[in-house]
């Protein structure tokens, strides 16, 4: 690779034309196919198929439901939620299914076309790179007499002024337009000039943006997390999962809405965080305005009702005291529920409160107990209905529903690749206006003494022949015959 | 302020009506010379870059041109009073977004024709626009206050300007194209050459590509701060990185041979199908995104 990297090329040719080096059969197959590889990771052609299929797989993802997070991983999860699409994708689910389609941006597919297409990105900017730095630092000065009858702008004057003056006077129009010159001089001046000359390399920053952003995502992927359902009562305090030492207490939780509209204002939670039992950060958590510590967020997700509760066992030792999210939804009512653990029994409740007043068997004011051993088979011990405020027994445990409150949902993420996320876009962004906003013009000049004191200048330029470029070559032209008092050519 | 903003609206749909018209007869008028001149009539073998010319035509394209001005005018002054009125940019739904699509393309237009001279662009700019305001007049433009999720004035702002930048000149670029599609390489009708639409379908990119890419990753900042996640995979999130592949496929396709010319124009009609797509893809497919949508 290292002898492919360092081979010439013209600029803009994305192609290369490494001779395969003399040597064993063997080592000449193995340079051929490394040699195939690398022509096709290099080629301009391939990456647009690349770009051209990451679109459509994009397309099909916009198109078709994506099953949420985690949902494909969980088999009832799974199948729940591909009976409720099947209806609008009829004969189509099961194929779509087992294409990745519900899935697409993690499936096969798009890692394929994802990983290649970032292959592509490197070996074309590591291709690019020499001749790029090449074009910027080591300009061809000297280009040949004939280069200025075929460049596509073109300019020929007679001065009569000396080859030195007209040099000067030439640097000091280039230096107005704030083109930098080089000059060599063997009788014959031969002048270089541009301008933007790191421009190009905003194309390989832009494009190696790619790479860091993909590094920062692999990197959040692998070492951060990210949990979208925590939730916890008004009044409860609970350790932070995935991070030690922290726990939070919700304090309140406030949601508003507009009186005329219904439109919802604002949900806001009051929280309290302590590292090892001693408070540190204290915040009002709303949609746009998360609570940030040492690396972890908490943002304001979802909401619910909960319930105050307490359990004691048989002997009356307290087995739960506080309040319980209600913020499952139950399979064949519109109950919310939730569950806590009951420790040292072998046993978990879950609790639904009231669906509202056609509610026959959960009135408003009372709560559904369950009890189910916490074993594989998870067998039902007892159900009963408790009325708030009065001590039940259920299931051997005795349970007092205090009050209704509320839940707040957060969505909790520690990121180590976000700093590398935010890197990349900014590399992509300066490096995209660097190249586009800021393209390299390139001069070449020429300036021969006349055996009669005066002197012929022929200025050049490449590049794309558009408007843009056309009318500063004519600009340039002109400014450079009104201070050399050219004739002007007929 | 609310009613200076709805009259102002009105007025800017009527002169944008109007300036329609205009450089629709203005088309007319310069087409018919283009037919005759291929003809063989008078005006004979002209080497000219802009549009043909008839005895009417200049007169037309001055006169859409100042209407057209006028109609940005009042738009622009639209916008800022239902900003003063809403107390945040005049991005927060599908009715200020439209008339703020609207003015993008009004912008990136009239940005093109001082620049390139060529009105014909109009043809298809200014109907687009139009199009957005007549969209727009279905919509209730009444206010409401912001859901919790948009609450953000500085990124509300910035992320939706940006994009409108970026859609008003991908408008352009669609314009270009459109024009370049529907002639031969050596130019038909007196339309514009085929070389300078080609330059100023690529202007336009440069142009709105950057500002895409800024959209994207502001709305990127956004999400993380909003919904704890830059990147989610969202309807209108995928739709908007399909266009921003189809626009970079394009810059890409310019330098290799083969993918010039006609390709390189059919990817600029489709990236701006696909910037429509973007635009109105969250009103059918729901999303983090959908709050942008209808209320009802």
């Amino acid at each position: 690779m290292a002898q492919t990297l360092q081979t010439s090329s013209a600029p803009g040719d994305a192609r290369i034309t490494g001779a395969i080096p003399a040597g064993a059969a063997s080592a000449g197959l193995l340079d051929g196919i490394l040699d195939g590889l690398w022509h096709g990771l290099t080629s301009m052609r391939f990456a647009i198929a690349l770009t051209l299929i990451a679109a459509a797989l994009s397309f099909v993802g916009a198109l078709v439901m994506q099953a949420p997070a985690g949902v494909l991983a969980d088999a009832n999860a799974k199948a729940a939620w591909i009976a409720q699409v099947r209806p609008k994708y009829g004969a189509f689910t099961d194929v779509f299914d087992a294409l990745q389609v519900f899935n697409i941006f993690n499936s096969l597919w798009f890692r394929l076309v994802g990983g290649l297409l970032v292959a592509s990105i490197t070996a074309c900017t590591a291709h690019r790179t020499p001749a790029v730095w090449r074009t910027a630092t080591k300009p061809t000065v000297d280009v040949g007499e004939a280069f200025f009858e075929h460049a596509p702008q073109h300019e020929a004057m007679v001065v009569h002024r000396s080859a030195d003056e007209a040099l000067a006077a030439v640097r000091t129009v280039l230096g107005k337009r704030r083109f930098r010159t080089l000059v060599h001089n063997d009788g014959t001046m031969h002048l270089y000039a541009d301008r933007n000359r790191w421009g190009p390399f905003g194309s390989l920053v832009g494009h190696l943006a790619f790479v860091v952003i993909l590094a920062g995502a692999m990197i959040g992927g692998a070492l951060g997390f990210q949990n979208p359902d925590f939730t916890i009562a008004e009044g409860s305090t609970l350790t932070v999962p995935s991070a030690t030492g922290l726990s939070i207490r919700l304090d309140a939780f406030r949601d508003s809405y507009d009186p005329a509209t219904g439109m919802p204002l604002d949900y806001a939670s009051q929280v309290v965080l302590f590292e090892d039992g001693t408070e540190v950060a204290r915040h009002t958590i709303r949609v746009n305005d998360p609570l940030r510590y040492d690396g972890i967020s908490f943002f304001q997700s979802f909401f619910g009702p909960a319930v105050i509760l307490s359990a004691t066992a048989d002997g009356g030792s307290p087995l739960f005291s506080g309040g319980v999210p209600l913020a499952w939804s139950a399979d064949d009512s519109d109950r919310a529920i939730g569950t806590l653990d009951l420790p040292g029994t072998g046993k978990v409740a879950w609790v639904a409160g009231t669906s509202g007043g056609n509610d026959t068997v959960v009135r408003p004011g009372q709560l559904l107990v369950e009890i189910y051993q916490a074993d594989g088979a998870g067998t039902l011990v007892e159900r009963k209905t408790i009325d708030q405020g009065v001590a039940t027994t259920v299931g051997g445990v005795t349970f007092t529903f205090q009050r209704e409150e509320k839940f707040t949902g957060l969505a909790i993420s520690r990121d180590p690749g976000a700093p590398l996320i935010w890197l990349g876009s900014l590399l992509l962004f300066g490096g995209f206006v660097l190249v586009l906003m800021f393209p390299h013009r390139r001069l070449w000049g020429r300036i021969a003494p006349r055996p009669d004191g005066g002197a012929t200048l022929l200025v050049g330029s490449i590049g794309r022949k558009d408007t843009t470029a056309g009318i500063e070559f004519t600009e340039l032209v002109n400014d450079l015959r009104a201070v050399l008092h050219a004739p002007a050519r007929t | 302020m609310f009613k200076m903003s709805e009259y102002t609206f009105v007025a800017a749909a009527l002169c944008l009506g109007l300036a329609s018209l205009i450089y629709l007869a203005y088309a007319v008028s310069g087409l018919r010379a283009g037919m005759l001149r291929t003809a063989g009539g008078p005006g004979g073998a002209s080497s000219t870059v802009t549009f043909a010319s008839g005895p009417y035509t200049s007169e037309l394209g001055r006169y859409g041109t100042i209407i057209g001005w006028l109609a940005m005018v009042t738009l622009t002054v639209s916008l800022i009073f239902r900003t003063i009125a809403t107390g945040h940019g005049p991005f927060a739904n599908m009715y200020e977004f439209s008339i703020a699509f609207a003015w993008g393309i009004l912008v990136a237009y009239y940005w093109f024709e001082r620049r390139y001279s060529q009105r014909i662009l109009a043809v298809v700019a200014m109907p687009v626009a139009l199009g957005l305001m007549l969209y727009a007049v279905t919509i209730p433009s009444t206010i409401e206050p912001l859901v919790p999720a948009l609450q953000n004035n500085l990124l509300l702002t910035i992320h939706v300007a940006v994009a409108i930048v970026a859609y008003g000149s991908f408008t352009v670029g669609f314009g270009a194209a459109l024009l370049y599609l529907v002639q031969p390489e050596q130019g038909r009708w007196g339309l514009p050459k085929p070389k300078i639409l080609e330059e100023i379908g690529y202007r336009a990119i440069v142009v709105g590509f950057p500002f895409l890419t800024l959209t994207v990753i502001l709305g990127a900042v956004w999400a993380e701060v909003a919904w704890g996640k830059y990147w989610s995979w969202d309807p209108k999130e995928t739709a908007s990185l399909l266009t921003w592949l189809i626009y970079a496929t394009y810059l890409h396709a310019r330098v290799v041979r083969g993918w010039r010319a006609k390709r390189a124009a059919w990817l600029l009609m489709l990236g701006f199908a696909a910037t429509l797509f973007t635009y109105f893809g969250n009103l059918y497919f729901g999303g983090l995104h959908s709050y942008a949508g209808l209320a009802q």
